[in-house]
């Protein structure tokens, strides 16, 4: 530690290494670049509730249609494999998955093992600085192949947003127990233009239903 | 159901829609009792706020009866008597467990539109566009109020409607710009705007203890409703009146300590200003009209705290920022965190404090809210606040 400063009432040992490589030997760095074909994002939220909650409820992959935009069905087909179906406007989307890493409590990666998808991504919950909850962080990457692809063409959600959006989701259901949501609510008259808005209002892709 | 819907800039209609339905645990569907035109609501009129589109029902100030309530609703039931606030907060995040309610991460559907525009969302809330959720509102006969086991205040003594619908935004509104101001025992307190949230913040900072408060508008009745308070009042459209002046002179050279902006977005202004600022916001050069923020950094003393209830929701021009610098003046702002306010707002009209239905002069059907919005717009026929009676057939 430097002698410069003494007086640090508050302060924590700051991490030689932090998840997702966002912090390596003490410095911030900047998530993957897209190239080859290969998108990568990456984001983090903060979650009022346990580490170990939060990693149960992710690895509970048969529960994911709760709160991940347009996953109809999951299924476990073995210790660490499962089926993913995927309804993206009527266009049905499938691929198998596999754990690749499961430490419990505080991370999960897998990728994705031939079907419609090419995918592979890691989550990871910590305990935020402060005691103010659990930071989750989700690197995913991504090739531009079948399921990205119908995402962006049949509901204008660009795929790297609808990871931030599910990660929204789940936040949402951990402290509250429900996802935010406003379809099927009454208005007037949409008219054309309004019609046409209406993925960027969120009204077209339908919000997970948040319940267990 | 009949319901206020916001078709167009300056096109507001009253229409049959379909009733709202429970869509979530946390919610409760109500039948609405009493409903009112905000400041707010001139905002959307007159287009000033983005992703707003047609059909969409407007009105965030309003009370009623707990209708049906949602499987986990466990504090309120069919038949309760409530006051809904306008910002939607869940209760349980990281800013709700601060009481910062108006940040709310949870109840905003659309927050990836807020973030876009302001880097993160606030709340959702009733009525008021998709950026801030894209709620159905409350100018309607029924309303679905999420996350009804944290928002709604209980109404148990037999007040009328009329005496506590304003604790759904207004009041609240006002009292928080009076406590934004920061004012201690003594201070002079400058107000601009003497609309409902004005009044508000003119009453909460006497209650706050300023020894003297100044409002300023060009209305007359509003004029003398602020005069009624206790309040000196300013004409800023009379000719020869400089608000600069009037505010040097009545506090003896110094300065007001408080100054509180409680006009936003579409200040008017009698000079050269005020054109400018048209012009530009018509070129899109700017988004917002600030001659109000600009006076009010210019008018307040060294050292004073501005405090900004009225709504900005995009780019200014020419805020005279070296002198908020140059000052050393502390600003605070934002969207009323209204949970903090109700219920000790609801024990001072309980107590016979405060009355708030004296800013009250049109009371009207919903079939009478379009022509309404422009009487309101264009501040016709004395208008103070105007309340609807969602289930009236002919107006009062
Ligand atoms: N922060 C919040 O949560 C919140 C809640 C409610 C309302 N508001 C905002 O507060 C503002 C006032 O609301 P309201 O319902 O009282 O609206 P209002 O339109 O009835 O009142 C605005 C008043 O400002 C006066 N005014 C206009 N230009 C002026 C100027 N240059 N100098 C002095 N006065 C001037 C008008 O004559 C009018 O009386 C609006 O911007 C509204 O959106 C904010
Ligand atoms: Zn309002
Ligand atoms: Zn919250």
């Amino acid at each position: 530690m430097s002698p410069a400063l003494n007086e640090k009432p508050h302060a924590e040992a700051p991490p030689a290494m932090g998840p997702a490589g966002m912090i390596v030997d003490g410095r911030y760095l900047p998530p993957p670049e897209d190239k080859d074909g290969k998108l990568w994002v990456r984001t983090s939220t903060l979650i009022q509730a346990a580490p170990q909650d939060l990693y149960a409820m992710w690895r509970n992959v048969e529960t994911a249609p709760n709160w991940q935009e347009q996953i109809t069905k999951v299924v476990m087909t073995g210790e660490r494999t499962s089926h993913w179906v995927m309804d993206s406007d009527g266009k049905t989307i499938e691929w198998d998955s596999e754990v690749l890493a499961d430490e419990p409590g505080r991370r999960i990666a897998w990728r994705s093992i031939g079907g419609d998808s090419n995918n592979a991504g890691e989550v990871i919950f910590e305990e935020a600085p402060g005691g103010r909850g659990t930071t989750v962080t989700v690197l995913q990457e991504f090739r531009m192949g079948k399921l990205a692809s119908a995402w962006e063409t049949f509901v204008g959600r660009n795929p790297k947003q609808a990871v931030i959006e599910n990660l929204r989701h789940f936040k949402a259901l951990a402290e509250t127990g429900e996802i935010p949501r406003i379809q099927r609510q009454p208005h007037g008259d949409r008219g054309l233009i309004g019609k046409m808005k209406s993925s960027s209002y969120g009204e077209k892709i339908p919000t997970p239903s948040g319940s267990n | 159901m009949k319901a206020v819907c916001w078709m167009g800039k300056s096109n507001v209609e009253t229409l049959t829609v379909k009733d709202p339905e429970l869509l979530n645990p946390h919610d409760a569907i109500i039948k609405i009792t009493r409903t009112a035109i905000c400041g707010s609501d001139l905002h959307l009129y007159d287009g000033f706020i983005p992703t707003m589109e047609s059909g969409d029902i407007l009105g965030h100030e309003f009370m009623g009866i707990v209708e049906e309530v949602g499987k986990e609703v466990t504090n309120l039931r069919r038949g309760d008597r409530v006051v809904v606030p306008f910002t939607i907060a869940c209760g349980n995040c990281l800013f709700c467990r601060k009481k910062l309610w108006s940040a709310c991460d949870n109840s905003n559907p659309n927050a990836h539109l807020m973030e876009a525009a302001y880097g993160y969302s606030g709340s959702g809330l009733f009525g008021y566009s998709h950026m801030m959720g894209g709620y159905a509102g409350g100018q309607a006969q029924y309303a679905r109020v999420p996350f009804a086991n944290v928002g709604p205040l209980k109404i148990e003594s037999n007040l009328p409607d009329e005496k506590v619908l304003f604790l759904s935004d207004i009041f609240p509104t006002g009292y928080m710009a009076a406590e934004n101001a920061q004012i201690q025992p003594g201070d002079t307190v400058a107000v601009w705007g003497c609309g409902p949230v004005g009044q508000f913040a003119i009453a909460s900072a006497f209650m706050l203890g300023a020894a003297r408060v100044i409002a300023i508008d060009r209305l007359p009745e509003r004029l003398a409703l602020a005069r009624g308070l206790g309040a000196i009042t300013v004409d800023y459209s009379e000719e020869d009146v400089s608000v600069l002046t009037a505010l040097k002179d009545l506090t003896g050279g110094v300065g007001p300590d408080g100054c509180i902006d409680a006009v936003g977005l579409e200040a008017h202004s009698a000079q050269l200003q005020g054109t400018y600022d048209k012009i530009k916001v018509a070129l899109l050069m700017e988004t917002d009209r600030s001659s109000v923020l600009r006076q009010a950094i210019q008018a307040i003393r060294k050292g004073g705290t501005l405090s900004i209830p009225g709504v900005y929701g995009g780019l200014l021009d020419k805020v005279p920022f070296g002198a908020a610098f140059g000052k050393g003046i502390t600003m605070k702002m934002g969207q009323t965190n209204m949970h903090n306010y109700m219920k000790p707002l609801l024990e001072r009209i309980e107590n016979g404090q405060i009355d708030p239905s004296y800013i009250i002069s049109h009371r009207i059907t919903l079939d009478q809210a379009p022509e309404m919005y422009k009487v309101w717009r264009d501040k016709k026929e004395n208008v103070t606040k105007i309340v609807i009676d969602p289930w009236a057939e002919t107006a009062a």
